[in-house]
């Protein structure tokens, strides 16, 4: 890690021709890979990621340089090359003098990844990949990841800040793909925490994974084409929040919202929402895979209420966004490595548990869909408009489940989404995903309770 | 302590060396880039980077292991030893991934400048403002959003220890415009994005007004009614589906069951009229490379002919499996990718192509493909864009539909291939095509 002397000097020397604010952040990283296929494993590969951004704001600007040459002399070239970009010189030549902020760990790791013995983690793979295969003869494949990352960060900027941080993050992915021969059918389930090897001990377990993935691709491979249309639809809880993450999350973050290219901009204090919804962002909650101690900008994170009982509350805000809209940072500065500039992103992001019976709502339903399983989607913040896969689905005929379905997909805008809601579950479920936006992919959570749409548009065949 | 890569390298190969690992190797990239973002007639961001990643790859105990570090310092050298040995001996495959001495010759092909290496910083951030200027002077409904400049240098290296010693280095420069335009209750977002190797290349008027005109043209959208429909898919949009489904080409995807085209060297798998080309050694391709990740001389080879599979892509392993000669993909980890790779273009323009559909969808647009498109099975429901053709000629633009299919399907129903022939900022490219029947969701 950086000495806090060699910081000050380095941000001393990326404010020498002026600029307003100045950061380091410093990242010496340890990650390791592992897959299996056709029930052998066929990589494995640790790396090491480490390098430093050094980012000053100019006005409003933003000037991001970063590098792998961390010595003394590459940062002060780096420091440099950044200062050569600044405009406005007014205020040149500061001093910096940092104090060391220790950082609070709230999520306490038992077993680093790097410590267990190679064939101990191996065996995590294989036993997915062999409960997978039991579940039916048409499992043809079966690819099980193992990937683990701990990732130690310094962040130092010139209001005196330096701090460190350690994030530890363990994952298993398996997707399991049925086969017909003529037709290929996959169901995945790829969970994950910020936690080491202990994950497998407390929270998940490799077999019932592999089991989970491969019952999925099995529905679906005798499952009928989706037919097309506007219906009702309920959609089932933890992967299931990425219909809030996608269509409302990214329009909420000050990344859209500042520069007005979101649906949801200028609308604090309006509702937004149906009034059974709550949304939340939280980076606390205990060795979640979304949660971190402090942002990649040092700010601490919190529990952040974007909407309430409908009613828009807060943005998700980065320093600089917040700086250009006068409002506080909010946790929210993330990235994926030190090669990205930090912007406002989501963390553990959830519609909240509300008041409703899960089973009534299919009963009341009529006809319409049941999204099992989300598969992953995307969005256009400016407009809204959304388009998620179905990873399972089922046909609702007369308010009750009848038949899978495959191929659908859901579409439709962030904003009529929300206000069509109509049925909050009791019990919030979280999964885990790789976020991709401006500032790369970060860990996220999404989640819900089941939820009930009053109708939606289902693309399919 | 910080190296420099030379020194890094041979310490590297002294320690392999002395830990048993042999015939080693070691793959060394280094990357320089420039960005300049402008907005509301404001430079808003300005990045420049350079980077290095250093891996390496040696043989231990008969199986090959791999690790990488981005940090050339003592530490690092003995990670890299250790991770090689853990990799080794966890990887279980029979068929190994081989380090080679080097092919008897290797093409020669330039994807680099020089010139626009030379080019200043202050150059690029004035054609990024250029840009939003014109952008700001533009029809009162389009809200621009950003303009962006950016350059990128990549230097990529092998060395081994049976006498493989190779370098390749490549440029380029791209320059884009995003907006939002607005009517009434309407809302579509604009994008234009040129690239070349050097300033003549990225022209600020061509990217301010393809930008505006993309989304100009989409207001007052309506909706698709749903049914199966006519197709004529834009050449960027295919190049968008031809990305997100090439992994089926892959051998390694088909030997492991995760393509349906295993096997089927032979067959006609695609219409008549589709050629689909892998050029590693197109002039100024942004793909181009002499050499491949595994050191492979690149060869340029069609892997459908007029609709028939002649081969799918290999690395040395999954040729060594099938019995036939790499060609030239490996692509690193394992993995088997495309260079240069495109549907070859026919002679009709566009225009003659809506001609010959006479009504249905013109498709310019889809999105969401990493979730609505299944790469293994093929098939894909994706929100998309476009406009509606009666006899031949664009009516109004539509949106908020989906265009479902199913990809190998979609191969056998190209009734016609266009003359233009697109490569947007991807080394994978398509002309215009037209598809006789997809699904279309809309009201």
């Amino acid at each position: 890690m950086l000495s806090m002397s060699i910081c000050q000097e380095v941000l001393a020397r990326a404010l020498a021709k002026g600029g307003t604010f100045a950061e380091i952040f410093f990242e010496d990283s340890r990650n390791f890979s592992m897959m299996l296929r056709s029930g052998r494993i066929e990589n494995a590969a640790t790396s090491r990621p480490r390098g430093a951004g050094i980012r000053v704001y100019d006005g409003l600007r933003s000037i991001y340089v970063y590098t792998c040459d961390v010595s003394r002399a590459g940062l002060l070239r780096t420091a440099e090359r950044a200062a050569a970009a600044v405009t406005d010189t007014k205020g040149s030549g500061r001093d910096v003098v940092l104090h060391e902020r220790v950082t609070p760990n709230a999520h306490r790791i038992e077993r680093p990844v790097l410590s267990v013995p190679a064939d101990e983690r191996a065996q995590i793979l294989r036993a997915a990949d062999s409960a997978a295969r039991a579940v039916s003869p048409s499992i043809s494949q079966v690819n099980a990841g193992f990937l683990s990352r701990e990732q130690h960060v310094l962040i130092a900027n010139s209001e005196g800040l330096y701090t460190q941080d350690t994030r530890v993050y363990t994952r298993l992915t398996c997707s399991a793909v049925a086969s017909s021969g003529a037709e290929n059918q996959t169901g995945s389930e790829n969970p994950g925490a910020m936690m080491g090897f202990e994950l497998f001990r407390d929270r998940v377990d490799p077999e019932a994974v592999g089991r989970t993935a491969a019952k999925s691709a099995v529905t679906m491979l005798t499952a009928p084409y989706c037919s097309a249309g506007e219906m009702p639809i309920v959609i089932a809880g933890a992967f299931g929040g990425v219909i809030f993450h996608e269509a409302c999350g990214h329009s909420l973050e000050a990344t859209s919202v500042e520069p007005g290219m979101s649906e949801f901009a200028g609308k604090l204090g309006q509702q937004i929402a149906a009034p059974c919804v709550t949304a939340i962002d939280d980076g606390t909650m205990p060795n979640e895979w979304g949660s971190l101690n402090i942002d990649d900008e040092g700010t601490p994170t919190g529990r952040l209420v974007l909407i309430e009982n409908g009613i828009l509350k807060n943005y998700m805000i980065d320093r600089l966004n917040g700086l250009k809209m006068g409002m506080a940072p909010t946790g929210s500065g993330r990235r994926e490595s030190y090669a990205y500039a930090p912007t406002s992103r989501m963390r553990n992001t959830f519609i909240a548990a509300g008041q409703d019976d899960e089973e009534e709502m299919i009963r009341t339903m009529g006809d319409g869909l049941y999204a099992a399983k989300m598969g992953g989607g995307s969005v256009n913040p400016a407009t809204g408009e959304f388009n998620f896969a179905v990873q399972e689905g089922y046909l609702v005929k007369d308010g009750k489940i009848a038949s899978p379905v495959r191929g659908a997909s859901l579409i439709g805008k962030g904003s009529e989404i929300l206000m069509r809601i109509d049925r909050v579950g009791r019990e919030m479920t979280m999964g885990q995903g790789m976020c991709g936006s401006k500032s790369g992919s970060v860990p996220t959570n999404v989640g819900q309770p089941t939820i009930r749409v009053s109708r939606l548009t289902v693309g399919g065949k | 302590m910080e190296m420099n890569v030379e020194t890094f390298a041979a310490r590297v190969f002294e320690a392999a060396e002395q830990a048993g690992i042999a015939p080693a190797e070691i793959c060394f990239g280094s990357s320089e880039s420039f960005t300049a973002r402008t907005r509301a007639g404001a430079l808003e961001d300005y990045q420049v980077s350079d980077r290095v990643s250093l891996t390496l790859r040696g043989k231990v105990g008969g199986r090959i292991g791999t690790a990488s570090t981005q940090a050339l310092d003592e530490e690092s050298i003995g990670l890299l030893i250790s991770g090689v040995k853990e990799s080794a001996s966890l990887i279980e495959t029979d068929e190994q991934d081989e380090i080679l001495p080097p092919d008897a010759h290797y093409e020669t092909v330039c994807n680099y400048s020089e010139a626009l290496d030379a080019v200043p910083a202050q150059e690029k951030i004035a054609l990024a403002m250029d840009i939003d200027r014109r952008m700001q002077a533009c029809d009162a409904r389009v809200k621009p959003d950003s303009s962006v400049v950016r350059s990128a240098k990549e230097t990529f290296c092998m060395k081994n220890t049976l006498g493989l010693d190779l370098t390749h280095t490549s440029n380029l420069i791209y320059a884009y415009a995003s907006a939002l335009a607005k009517e009434g209750e309407s809302a579509a977002t604009g994008f234009k994005l040129l690239w070349g190797y050097g300033m003549d290349a990225v022209d600020a008027q061509a990217v301010a007004e393809g930008c505006q005109e993309d989304a100009l043209c989409q207001l007052g959208a309506g909706r698709m009614k749903s049914g199966k429909t006519a197709v004529v898919i834009r050449g960027g949009t295919m190049a968008d589906l031809l990305s997100t489904f090439s992994g089926v080409f892959s051998a390694d995807n088909a030997q492991k069951g995760l393509s349906l085209l295993d096997g089927r060297e032979g067959e006609a798998i695609a219409s008549e009229c589709v050629t689909l080309t892998d050029d590693p050694l197109m002039p100024w391709g942004l793909g181009s490379s002499p050499f491949d990740r595994e050191g492979a001389a690149c060869r340029t080879k069609n892997v459908i002919e007029g609709g028939v599979l002649r081969t799918l892509l290999h690395n040395r392993k999954t040729a060594k499996k099938a019995g036939v000669e790499t060609t030239g993909n490996a692509a690193g980890g394992g993995r088997v990718a495309p260079s240069n790779f495109f549907i070859a273009p026919g002679s009709q323009t566009k225009d003659e192509l809506l001609a010959k559909m006479g009504d249905g969808l013109y498709l310019t647009d889809v999105s969401g493909l990493h979730a609505g498109a299944n790469p293994i099975s093929g098939d894909f429901s994706l929100l998309s864009r476009g406009f509606e053709v009666k006899d031949g000629k664009i009516v109004r633009p539509v949106e908020q539909f989906t265009v479902a299919g199913n990809f190998y399907q979609l191969l056998k129903d190209v009734a016609a291939v266009g003359s233009d022939l697109i490569f947007e900022g991807s080394p994978i490219g398509s002309p215009s095509v037209l598809v006789s029947a997809l699904s279309v969701a809309g009201e």
